[in-house]
């Protein structure tokens, strides 16, 4: 998956001087990186989480990883995509690792300028506290799929899931999401 | 009607997985089913802001590019070999030529746990070997 629809897609790639000085262990040159992608791979570390503390934690992981592997990046896929998919791996690989319930539910500052209202009477804070009653289960395939738009066998492969499951699982987060923010606006 | 025949097919349909009749006899009974067309109609809203959210640009806390400099600065250099990076280098080329094995039940495991496994299994094994041995040579004659 490309995120061709994102709004981060359309930030320019560092250059390949700014990303040679990164690659030769220049870490303020890896600083602006950092500074310039910050909210896309913090943003799929909370959505894949869905709380500030692991995000916080998974966001660094994948920049790390990144920093590590910057001498085997090759222009093939641009930057942003090829850095949205250490984000997803990172924050995937650390849910399973720690398998924990979210904190109660926190709804993110978003950047200034950005609606909370996202269509249909559902706004940001109903969303995520939603998806934050999911059980990671449900909750993370759910996430990849329907936030993200990965094909199922790639999220099966992610999440080290059968293929079957993993649809079960989103078929059920959609559900509970749902009758959830139904509820919400019949209320 | 039975709607649940359908309702079952309402997440196929949003992902584009039925087939051309599949599709068609869904639509047929969404024309005069209000209940079905409304469970379709809600997942869909549901779907449209999750798209809509995966676009909102979240704000990490303040520092967090300072925290993570500070963390890479640790780091040995990019390409500096150490033995960690080769043996995970040499293990993900081989991911990315072998690719992973399918399990039964749709499950796949990359190339490199299998090796994993199999290092920790032919470790075990030296060692149950070696103990036997060593409980042969101790036995009384």
């Amino acid at each position: 998956m490309t995120p061709s629809n994102l709004k981060w897609a359309t930030l320019p790639d560092p250059t390949s001087a700014e990303l040679a000085r990164a690659a030769a262990g220049d870490v303020d040159a890896f600083k602006t990186i950092v500074e310039r992608y910050q909210g896309m791979v913090y943003s799929v570390a909370y959505n894949v989480l869905g709380n500030h503390t692991d995000a916080e934690d998974a966001a660094q992981e994948a920049f790390l990883r990144c920093y590590r592997k910057l001498p085997q990046y090759r222009s093939e896929a641009t930057f942003s995509t090829w850095l949205f998919r250490l984000a997803l791996t990172a924050s995937v690989d650390y849910q399973r690792r720690e398998r924990r319930r979210p904190e109660p539910v926190e709804v993110p500052d978003v950047a200034a300028g950005e609606q909370a209202e996202l269509g249909d009477g559902i706004t940001a804070a109903t969303l995520t506290a939603a998806l934050g009653d999911l059980p990671h289960d449900y909750r993370v395939p759910t996430v990849l799929r329907d936030i993200y738009g990965l094909p199922y066998q790639e999220i099966a492969d992610l999440t080290a899931r059968p293929l079957g499951t993993v649809k079960v699982m989103v078929h059920r987060g959609r559900a509970s999401l749902r009758l959830r923010l139904q509820a919400e606006r019949e209320a | 009607m039975d709607c649940s025949y359908f309702r079952s097919r309402i997440n196929r349909y949003v992902d584009g997985e039925l087939g051309y009749l599949e599709t068609a006899e869904l639509q047929s009974h969404l024309s005069f089913c209000p209940d079905c067309a409304e469970e379709l109609a809600q997942m869909s809203e549901v779907r449209g802001a999750m798209a809509t959210w995966g676009r909102t640009e979240l704000a990490p806390p303040p520092g967090f590019a300072e925290r993570v400099a500070a963390a890479a600065a640790l780091e040995p250099k990019p390409g500096e070999a150490t033995l960690g990076r080769v043996v995970n280098d040499v293990l993900d080329a081989l991911d990315e030529t072998l690719g992973r094995i399918p399990l039964p039940g749709g499950r796949t495991i990359p190339v490199k746990n299998v090796l994993g496994y199999g290092l920790a299994a032919t470790a075990v094994l030296i060692q149950v070997e070696r103990y036997l041995r060593r409980t042969r040579e101790l036995k009384p004659l």
